[in-house]
């Protein structure tokens, strides 16, 4: 069906090596994990000069220095607490209807994002991100590429994304959303008229589900004018590795952790975001959207 | 115990959810784990004693696994980290379910044992359990933890007394059974998973929140209502054994959770939401 053929050119996590290459490049230089998998080294990945464990610094002085970053983070994170649950008071988590989550007004918001593209695979894609006029928007541009990397291993490539930071507390510990008041997810934004795949990831407690996503698209007009996209939470169908689920259901919001853009088509594109938000959206009463009852 | 525990797992994953998954396997690990060492102290006991009765416990090493695996079963700190994600990841009504029936078992073990338990962990535990249970209650917006965590501090008060007064601890039990499955039937009918939900709950149902106030309150134990009744009689006997400092500590903690039961309250009752 169009679904799964549309999943399967963007290809967006094909390899599932490459969110954990991605996530590791967070931690140190060492990009080319893919050990991990199979000791097969994708033609985009960089080769493994160094082993893990040389790359580990033993400097004291930096030790106290990051010490002391994550007890001032700790300390930050013990007084939110008694504020209120996740530092706001409790009347504004009981009162909020909108929330905005990632605005795009200086480098720093954009530094809580990770462009990446099909180049992780040995494709040709190009993505850059960067401020746009007046800093008021990211703007997230390149070329799609969809020939694939001749490794006779990839049938499908051209993939760009933009995926979020998780966010790490005090000593490097998930730090879990919690979007269990809101239904909607709200972007505006001003696209060039071509669809993108918007991805929640949220944490499981198995690892048999590190790789399933929650999906859904977004259309974009390619008008000078800007749009507010409402996306309703209850539209988002489960996926793993690509590949939609036979069985379906809603997404939990108590856990969320990252946001993914993907795209499909050949040629260059271009996306504008003012900012990510969240609805409560009273009006949507909707509470999933595709069958969830026993088939057969 | 182990009839109880396989009976209730698929009710916990009935929803093929990933997270109600999760709650039955994080719930089956505890368990297991308990009933394992409650079988291992009575084995332990028999080797040492050879008396098989998990009733007639000598063995000092053998009441203390003893002490440890119940408190794992009921979910008294240090132990309770399992009852929140739990009782978060099943529904409400199997949420009651593992509130009240699934402690049944353990409690009428510890009440046939009451004898041979450790005194010094036990209070420890108790004391623990009404802190932590009353501490991490506090900033939860879920409804469903935040009644695990009310259900951690008040098997505090019923574990403290459980050596001295074995029938005050089945007294405050029962009370507890009945003030919690009233506030987990009223939530499940008004199907509120969340503070924000609560807070409409007064236009649907005007009377059935009025209830829920009065009911929360008496699971806070304030005088008039029900639940103070086991408070009261639970710091006599303390202050009657010479544990005066530890009735006091109980009392000054259960504040903490008479303000997480005063918030329920609070959203459900005594404010109009915009």
């Amino acid at each position: 069906m169009a679904l799964a053929v549309m999943l399967l050119n963007s290809a967006s996590f094909h390899a599932g090596c490459c969110r954990h290459k991605v996530l590791l490049s967070l931690r140190g230089p060492l990009l080319a994990n893919s050990k991990l998998y199979s000791s097969y080294r994708r033609p985009g990945a960089e080769p493994a000069k160094k082993l893990s464990w040389q790359n580990a610094d033993f400097s004291f002085k930096k030790g106290i220095d990051h010490l002391k970053t994550q007890l001032s983070l700790l300390k930050k994170e013990t007084q939110d607490y008694l504020k209120g649950p996740s530092g706001h008071q409790i009347s504004q988590h009981l009162l909020e209807q909108t929330k905005v989550l990632w605005q795009f007004r200086s480098q720093e918001d954009l530094n809580k994002w990770i462009i990446s593209s099909d180049v992780e695979i040995g494709g040709k894609s190009k993505v850059y991100i960067k401020l746009g006029r007046n800093n008021q928007a990211a703007l997230l541009y390149g070329t799609l590429n969809t020939e694939a990397p001749r490794d006779g291993e990839t049938k499908y490539s051209g993939y760009c994304s933009m995926r979020s930071r998780p966010a790490v507390g005090s000593f490097n510990r998930k730090k879990y959303y919690d979007w269990s008041n809101f239904n909607t997810l709200y972007l505006r934004v001003r696209g060039d008229g071509r669809p993108w795949m918007v991805n929640i990831y949220t944490d499981p407690y198995f690892s048999h589900q590190k790789d399933d996503l929650y999906s859904y698209f977004m259309f974009t007009r390619g008008g000078p004018y800007w749009e507010e996209i409402k996306i309703p939470f209850s539209k988002f169908f489960l996926s793993s590795r690509g590949r939609v689920q036979d069985n379906q259901h809603p997404i939990w919001l108590d856990k969320t952790l990252g946001f993914t853009i993907g795209d499909k088509i050949n040629g260059p594109f271009q996306l504008e975001i003012d900012f990510i938000g969240l609805l409560n959206d009273r009006a949507h009463r909707e509470e999933f959207a595709y069958e969830a009852y026993d088939k057969n | 115990l182990e009839i109880n525990t396989l009976a209730i797992l698929p009710l916990i994953a009935k929803p093929h959810h990933p997270r109600s998954i999760e709650a039955a396997t994080k719930y089956f690990l505890t368990q297991a784990a308990a009933s394992a060492l409650i079988l291992f102290s009575s084995m332990t006991n028999a080797w040492h004693t050879g008396q098989w009765d998990i009733t007639q416990l000598t063995c000092p090493t053998s009441c203390l696994i003893l002490t440890t695996a119940i408190a794992m079963k009921l979910g008294l700190v240090p132990f309770h980290f399992w009852f929140p994600e739990v009782l978060q990841g099943c529904s409400l009504t199997t949420g009651l379910l593992l509130s009240t029936v699934m402690k049944l078992p353990p409690i009428t073990l510890l009440y046939m044992t009451s004898q041979s338990l450790n005194h010094t962990p036990m209070v420890i535990m108790a004391i623990l359990s009404a802190a932590l249970g009353g501490w991490m209650g506090l900033n939860q917006t879920q409804t469903r933890k935040i009644l695990a965590f009310s259900s951690v501090s008040h098997l505090g008060w019923m574990s403290i007394i459980l050596i001295y007064s074995p029938k005050l601890a089945m007294l405050n039990f029962y009370l507890y059974v009945l003030i919690t499955a009233a506030v987990f039937l009223t939530l499940n009918s008004i199907k509120t998973l969340n503070l924000s939900t609560l807070m409409t709950t007064w236009a649907k149902t005007p009377a059935l929140s009025a209830m829920l106030m009065l009911t929360l309150l008496s699971l806070a134990g304030l005088p008039p209502l029900t639940g103070f009744l086991p408070k009261w009689l639970i710091i006599q006997e303390l202050t009657k054994q010479d544990m005066a400092p530890a009735a006091v500590i109980m009392a000054l903690l259960s504040l903490l959770s008479l303000f997480f039961y005063l918030r329920l309250a609070y959203c459900a009752t005594i404010t109009l939401p915009p």
